[in-house]
């Protein structure tokens, strides 16, 4: 048990986190608390250092200066693959299929990582016992059932997230990074993505980086606003979308 | 006079003087090689021919009246040639570039670096025939003739005038690429290369430039090197791969990283020379593994963090042709009936290629990494087996294993250094790596140098076996390769091959999966040295020899030519490539000096119009009439209704 039962309350706690990339900072000195079987949001405009911050989180870059801490414990050192293996699993802006592989091998090659075979290249694939059941029940929940069969390419955008969001549950992830899950999307797939991502955060905590407004408003139930590398307020969208310095902070960059 | 540091200062500064000079030599070439690589994204492996035709270019010009009797052209001189041939050079690469290269720019680094070893091997291939191996000389200028007494050495005129010449033309070409405006249009073109052509900058033309350029400083080292050195087709064989390792210490892409590692590893030689002259040729490589491991970016090299593999194969899932139990038996068939239709040996020959080919296309095909070393532990296993059996006297079975150990040390030990970088990085690093070996078997006593380890005793392969019996050995061989090649089948279908084809297709989302994709990497790595390592063990056994060639780098693009004829990444590609260059090799024997350039010939025509090779061209054959026909079934059912709308079908990232 922790001594500091506050301090449990949040899953994820950065503190002070800068990147600079040769004299450009990016982020500055940002502190982020994301509380624990939450959605948390990360808005801001264009440059603000949200997808940077994302990196950092999961280590696909390193800050240069900072710390991260995941259920209390240091992460700030860990490799991004380390990362994944504690519970925390990212997407990507741009979609994260691996598309020569079917649909349902999609699911399978993350559904395949616990069983701790990996490494096992003397073995057969039937080694891997029966994963068909879990990986129809992960893509009858995103509605990708009929496609188990086809190959990840072919699939259209909306389908191809939702395919990612498939493939990270099957991970049983404690924490989802949604990198701008709505990109790229029609009106009918933002609506689906978003029933999907209320769905899947019952049990875990969700941070995502979103441009869509309407959806972070309908989906977080607390905001962290960047703009220019550093946090400019902090709150549920009731609060942050009142505040004058965000309101100044997107004039002329709202495209909603 | 005192010495200093223990050596008789003549021998030290004159060894620097040599040092400065190669130095000089080298920043002039790995310029060369830095810009067409910042500016094109081509590994110009044919820079060393190049620079060979320079120094032949100026010897012609000096023996025109001899060369085109009845014209009455003179001889022209030194300074003529100074500035004539690197105008020449750098058309003929200007004409090399609109022909060949040009072609591969949008493709892989691997086709860049295969299509300029592929001419590489032509050039020096005619120039071999034309000349032998014999060196031609090439007298100082008399301008320059005689030298200078600096008290403490003998300073001959012409080498001042080569250091100095090439200190100024690099750092000229230095200042106009990094501080001019012409330098930053080229580093634009490179970046973006649609933004500058709407600036109305004719780009084609502007990257053309550029590579004849870098040629023609080739061409222009050529000529300053052609009355010290000896002009012969293969000075610049022997150089180029000392010049990737000098462009892959002073940082890919870094122009001013490339002028002064060339510089700082030519004089490093040169001491190397005077305290530890075992050293001297490999010093450069094992500089290179050092800064490998504490700069991997290189000393001036920016780091980037791109994690793009290049994914070549053609093979299919589910095709008939990636069957593997039903061509294990075919092959085992075809295997077996083999020694009754051609000689054992040439049959022998064929298996121990294809299980190379096979160990091969397990790092380039399944996962796409352009390894350019694999002669380092073909050849390393071959001289252990060959030495454990000679030399110790030990059966051929405890030969083999020792030599497949061997070989799967050295190729945990390069993983190691090389598996973080990708691309051309990653060819020019084993490439570099495998060179050390090389020079290790060239001038340790066990290897016997340019003799070999010769009759190598078959022996009795588990005390009853008669190896010396040829079919025997023909069936043991059969034996070992459908063991390899199935094993290969089996790492391919594992869960670690499932994994290793998520990390192929898309990286960063397999890490983020929890995959540690580097781990994966190495062990791929180390197991395709492993097989090679078997096949090389084999070799030594079957033809009673290890020998130079074995570990020679000609023995890496063979094994590359081979998985590419074949096919990438196709399960029988290896098998069937391995087959070709066999045969063709066969054929070719009778040409004599020409195979070299005929082989280099097939190279650049497999780049060119074969890139899928045999198997993938066929696999997509046969995949294209199967869609042909399940799109006329597709219009036969009703379209389905799903969930999610259709709004981007066609978007990006779907293949076509």
């Amino acid at each position: 048990m922790h001594k500091n039962a506050l301090q449990d309350d949040y899953i994820i706690e950065a503190e002070g986190l800068t990147k600079t990339f040769s004299g450009f900072s990016a982020v500055r000195n940002v502190n982020l608390k994301v509380r624990r079987h939450s959605i948390h949001a990360l808005i801001g405009p264009n440059g603000a250092g949200k997808t940077t911050t994302f990196n950092l989180i999961t280590k696909f870059l390193s800050p240069t200066a900072g710390c991260i801490r995941f259920n209390g414990e240091d992460i700030t050192a860990l490799r991004p693959a380390d990362v994944a293996l504690k519970g925390i699993i990212r997407s990507f802006q741009i979609s994260a299929v691996f598309p020569r592989m079917t649909v349902g091998e999609n699911v399978e090659i993350a559904l395949q990582r616990p069983l701790g075979c990996s490494y096992h290249f003397w073995q057969s694939e039937r080694s891997l016992g029966n994963l068909t059941e879990r990986v129809d029940q992960l893509l009858d929940a995103v509605g990708l059932l009929g496609y188990r069969n086809r190959p990840a390419a072919g699939l259209s955008y909306g389908r191809k997230r939702a395919l990612e969001i498939a493939t990270t549950l099957a991970l049983d992830p404690e924490m989802m990074l949604l990198d701008e899950p709505m990109s790229g999307l029609g009106h009918e797939d933002v609506e689906r993505i978003s029933e999907l991502i209320r769905k899947v955060a019952a049990q875990r905590t969700i941070l995502m980086v979103e441009h869509n407004l309407s959806v972070v408003a309908a989906l977080s139930d607390n905001i962290t606003v960047l703009a220019a590398g550093q946090v400019l307020s902090e709150g549920p969208y009731s609060v942050v979308s009142q505040d004058p310095r965000v309101v100044e902070a997107y004039i002329g960059s709202v495209d909603e | 006079m005192t010495d200093l540091l223990g050596v008789p200062p003549a021998l030290l500064f004159g060894q620097l003087l040599v040092g400065l000079i190669n130095g000089s030599f080298y920043a002039m070439m790995s310029l060369g090689v830095a810009i067409i690589f910042g500016m094109l994204r081509i590994g110009n492996f044919v820079h060393g021919a190049q620079y060979m035709l320079g120094a032949f270019g100026a010897w012609y010009l000096l023996r025109l009246p001899e060369l085109l009797p009845g014209l009455g052209l003179p001889s022209l001189g030194y300074w003529w040639a100074f500035f004539i041939v690197p105008v020449v050079v750098g058309m003929i690469g200007a004409l090399m570039e609109r022909l060949f290269i040009r072609r591969v720019y949008d493709l892989e680094h691997a086709y860049g670096l295969l299509l300029t070893v592929g001419l590489a091997m032509v050039i020096e291939g005619l120039f071999n025939v034309a000349y032998g191996a014999a060196g031609q000389t090439y007298g100082v200028p008399d301008a320059l003739k005689g030298g200078i007494n600096l008290g403490f050495m003998f300073l001959p005129i012409y080498r001042a005038w080569v250091i100095g010449a090439a200190l100024v033309i690099c750092f000229g070409a230095w200042f106009v690429i990094e501080r001019t405006k012409l330098g930053s249009y080229l580093r634009a073109a490179t970046e973006n290369p649609d933004l500058v052509r709407a600036f109305g900058i004719n780009v084609p033309r502007m990257l053309m430039l550029t590579y004849a350029f870098g040629v023609g400083l080739a061409g222009l080292a050529g000529v300053m090197a052609a009355p010290i050195y000896q002009v012969s087709p293969q000075m610049g064989q022997s150089i180029i791969v000392t010049i990737f390792a000098v462009v892959v210490i002073g940082g890919m892409g870094s122009i001013f990283g490339a002028i002064v590692s060339g510089l700082m590893l030519g004089l490093i030689e040169g001491l190397t020379k005077v305290f530890y002259p075992e050293a001297s040729t490999t010093v450069i490589f094992i500089i290179m593994t050092i800064v490998l491991v504490f700069r991997p970016a290189g000393l001036f090299g920016r780091e980037t963090s791109s994690h793009t593999v290049a994914d070549l194969s053609s093979g299919r899932v589910g095709s008939i042709l990636e069957n593997s139990r039903l061509w294990l038996l075919i092959l085992a068939v075809i295997g077996a009936a083999l020694p009754f239709v051609v000689y054992p040996i040439f049959g022998m020959k064929i298996l121990c290629l294809a299980l190379f080919a096979c160990a091969y296309n397990l790092i380039f095909g399944y996962v796409g990494l352009l390894a350019f070393g694999h002669a380092a532990f073909y050849g390393s296993a071959a001289y252990v087996t060959a030495h454990a059996a000679t030399a110790w006297g030990l059966p051929p079975e405890i030969s083999i294993f020792l030599g497949i150990c061997v070989s799967t040390m050295i190729g945990a030990l390069f993983g190691w250094l090389a598996i973080r970088r990708q691309g051309l990085y990653f060819a020019m690093i084993t490439l570099a790596l495998a060179q050390i070996v090389y020079f290790y078997a060239v001038q340790s006593g066990w290897t016997h140098g340019e003799d070999g380890i010769q009759s190598v005793p078959r022996g009795r392969l588990f005390g009853f076996i008669d190896l010396n019996n040829s079919l025997n050995m023909y069936y043991v061989t059969l034996a070992v390769f459908l063991a390899g090649f199935a094993f290969v089948n089996r790492i391919v279908r594992s869960p670690f091959g499932r994994t290793l084809k998520s990390i192929r297709e898309n990286e960063p989302r397999a890490i983020s999966l929890g995959y540690h994709a580097d781990r994966f990497k190495l062990i791929a790595f180390i197991l395709s040295a492993m097989l090679s390592g078997v096949a090389g063990s084999m070799k030594a056994i079957i033809f009673q020899l290890a020998s130079l060639a074995d570990v020679f780098f000609m023995t890496s693009a063979d094994v590359l030519l081979m998985t590419l004829i074949g096919g990438v990444g196709t399960m029988l590609g290896p098998v069937v490539g391995a087959t070709i260059v066999a045969v063709l090799q066969r054929e070719f024997a009778s040409f004599g000096a020409w195979v070299v350039a005929m082989q280099g010939a097939i190279f650049v025509l497999c780049v060119l119009f074969l890139r899928k090779g045999v198997i993938g061209t066929l696999e997509e054959f046969l995949s294209n009439r199967e869609e042909r026909r399940h799109s006329a079934l597709d219009e036969i059912k009703p379209m389905d209704r799903s969930p999610l709308s259709q709004t981007a079908e066609a978007d990006a990232g779907g293949v076509r």
